[in-house]
């Protein structure tokens, strides 16, 4: 396609250039500067000009922030609910993807409306709660797996993945007499890597971001995941700033503050997606899109 | 938008069919049926259970009794509800909220994607938009965090760049008159870069021919956009609009909760935070049930409502 560049034309290329650019900055410099202000030491840091690169460089937050027990703790909280929600949610998902993707089925409609209704109606937060004390899940570990293990959403991406495979394949198998788990293991999961690594990551993702369940639903605070305890620091928040403005101006002798502490804990939150996710962007994108244009 | 994804799978009934003939097909795929099982067991529980729960809203609770055995009260909570001084103030904020997004944040990806797909350097589009993907994947908790820091009063970036211009130092985030603002700008931070994926998809499907045939008559790079590709995309617009109106009650619940602070309380109670502070808070349990399905039953109306619209506006449904 050929359009010949007049000169509004041009103006406009150079300003979309330049915005496009700035929106990049906008979004990620955010990120930049807590991640200097978590290896800047937090005394200097509340002093202000710190905006590119750290001055008062350090690791000693990152330090602190692992020898904290509740810290460390509610990291390790996070990393098994992240690894044990994955499987446990590919697993079953796959399950109920694979049954649900053979059109002969009888009743299959039945099924998927009975799962797609969920996500138009609920009974709300409070029945929700109450259910959870009845079965004590709100004392326990397992509150941040078995209410989460299905996703409609992720079962939608899985159920059009597999029925994207070749019937034939599932018919040559059965005359092979393949039993349907050996059908859905060997054949269908091995042909289906990409978005099963997709629907993973979006799984990961979810609980290793999810603060609510922690913060509503645990009553047991020793369970906190971390990003739920975060949430809790951040609800001390304005201390948190008197503490930076404080010791900036008295000049005591500890060189962190509760500010640079809980700057080193963002990033340790943050630093697994920031790493994980541009590998497994294309994924995303391709998830995403199978999930939500196929109308 | 799942709604299209789900009728357009399904396949023919089952009906008319011999009985003897179902039984031998229900038998044949048993094994489908006990991958189901679990996922059924789990949607009774963890879904249905608590829908047949929010009958509590028309219940006295009582611990001892459970929700069955509670005695029924009537209309009661909702009419304290709607009777209450909170009632109408919950119900603005929740609709000035929202309409602030809609007004402001559903635009963004699309204007965002158009001007995307106006970058002709492949390299440079990529890195622009893996950087604005990024927010979508850390939580609010993380957000509200760097925004912490950032309009900090005490060393943040902005205030330290106002102190060094001479201007006066603002409370962002604590006070009232920048909660609005705030809540939409760092909702556009977090999710208009990742909206534009589907407006992305939706422009590559724009045949160039009608590009080509716009400039042909004379049309400039402005009127091609007004007149070819917002008419090429519109069924997605349209299909983002019926979510995003259906959406309306939600507000942006994650965010509004953090966000939400002592100072700000008045302008920033909506239908969600509200019924979590009165009923998990306070243990107002009936009355926190009768709003949120008051929520819920409005919700649908409106999801209704706008897919009925946009049906005959735009021709696009996703019932």
């Amino acid at each position: 396609m050929i359009i010949h560049q007049t000169r509004s034309r041009k103006i406009f290329v150079v300003f979309n250039y330049i915005f496009m650019t700035l929106f990049a900055f906008v979004t990620f410099y955010p990120f930049w500067y807590v991640f200097i202000a978590s290896l800047n030491t937090g005394r200097d840091f509340a002093r202000g000009g710190v905006y590119l690169i750290p001055r008062d460089f350090t690791l000693e937050n990152y330090s602190l922030a692992f020898q904290n027990s509740q810290i460390f703790k509610s990291l390790t909280i996070s990393v098994g609910r992240t690894v044990l929600g994955v499987i446990l949610g590919l697993l079953f998902t796959a399950l109920m993807a694979y049954a649900l993707c053979i059109k002969t089925l009888p009743g299959r409609s039945f099924f998927s409306f009975f799962f797609y209704f969920t996500t138009i109606f609920g009974g709300g937060m409070v029945p929700y709660y109450i259910l959870l004390r009845d079965l004590g899940l709100n004392k326990s570990f397992w509150l941040y797996v078995i209410p989460s293990i299905y996703n409609f959403f992720n079962f939608l991406i899985m159920r059009t993945s597999f029925a994207a495979v070749p019937l034939e394949i599932r018919e040559s198998a059965q005359l092979d007499g393949a039993s349907e788990p050996r059908i859905l293991f060997q054949l269908y999961v091995p042909l289906s890597t990409a978005i099963l690594a997709t629907v993973a990551l979006f799984i990961g993702v979810g609980h290793w971001n999810d603060w609510f369940t922690g913060a509503y639903y645990q009553s047991r605070v020793d369970l906190y995941p971390a990003a739920t305890l975060l949430q809790k620091l951040l609800n001390e928040a304005s201390s948190t700033i008197k503490v930076g403005q404080e010791t900036a101006s008295t000049g005591s002798l500890q060189s962190y503050t509760s500010q640079s502490l809980q700057m080193a804990f963002v990033m340790i939150l943050t630093m697994p997606i920031v790493v994980v996710y541009p590998f497994l962007q294309k994924y995303y994108v391709k998830g995403i899109m199978i999930g939500s244009i196929k109308g | 938008m799942l709604g299209t994804a789900l009728t357009t799978q399904t396949t023919g009934s089952f009906f008319g069919k011999k009985r003897a003939d179902l039984k031998k097909r229900i038998w044949q795929h048993r094994w489908l049926y006990l991958f189901i099982l679990p996922c059924v067991i789990w949607l009774l529980v963890f879904c249905y259970y608590p829908m047949y729960g929010a009958t509590l809203a028309f219940k006295d609770y009582s611990y001892k009794l459970g929700i069955l055995n509670s005695p029924w009260a009537g209309l009661k909570h909702f009419r304290a509800f709607i009777y209450s001084p909170d009632f109408w103030r919950v119900i603005k904020n929740t609709l000035v909220i929202s309409g602030l997004k809609l007004l402001f944040s559903f635009p963004a990806p699309i204007l965002l994607a158009l001007l995307l797909n106006e970058v002709q350097a492949v390299r440079f589009k990529r890195v622009v938009q893996t950087f604005s993907y990024l927010p979508n994947f850390v939580s609010w908790v993380v957000v509200v965090s760097l925004m912490n820091v950032i309009f900090s009063p005490y060393g943040g970036v902005i205030n330290d760049l106002r102190k060094n211009a001479g201007l006066e130092t603002i409370f962002f985030m604590g006070s009232r008159e920048y909660f609005y603002p705030m809540v939409i700008l760092s909702d556009i931070w977090k999710n208009a870069g990742w909206g534009t994926i589907i407006y992305l998809s939706a422009l590559t499907s724009v045949s160039p021919e009608l590009y080509e045939a716009a400039a042909i008559d004379g049309a400039g790079r402005l009127k091609s956009t007004f007149y070819v590709t917002l008419p090429c995309i519109k069924g997605t617009i349209g299909i983002m609009f019926i979510n995003a109106v259906g959406g309306l009650l939600n507000a942006g619940f994650d965010q509004i909760l953090l966000l939400q602070q002592p100072d700000n309380q008045l302008i920033s109670d909506i239908l969600d935070t509200f019924v979590l502070k009165t009923g998990l808070s306070q243990g107002r349990f009936e009355y926190a049930t009768a709003i949120g399905l008051f929520k819920s039953v409005l919700s649908l109306v409106l999801m209704t409502l706008a897919n009925e619209v946009s049906k005959r506006t735009m021709e696009v449904s996703i019932f």
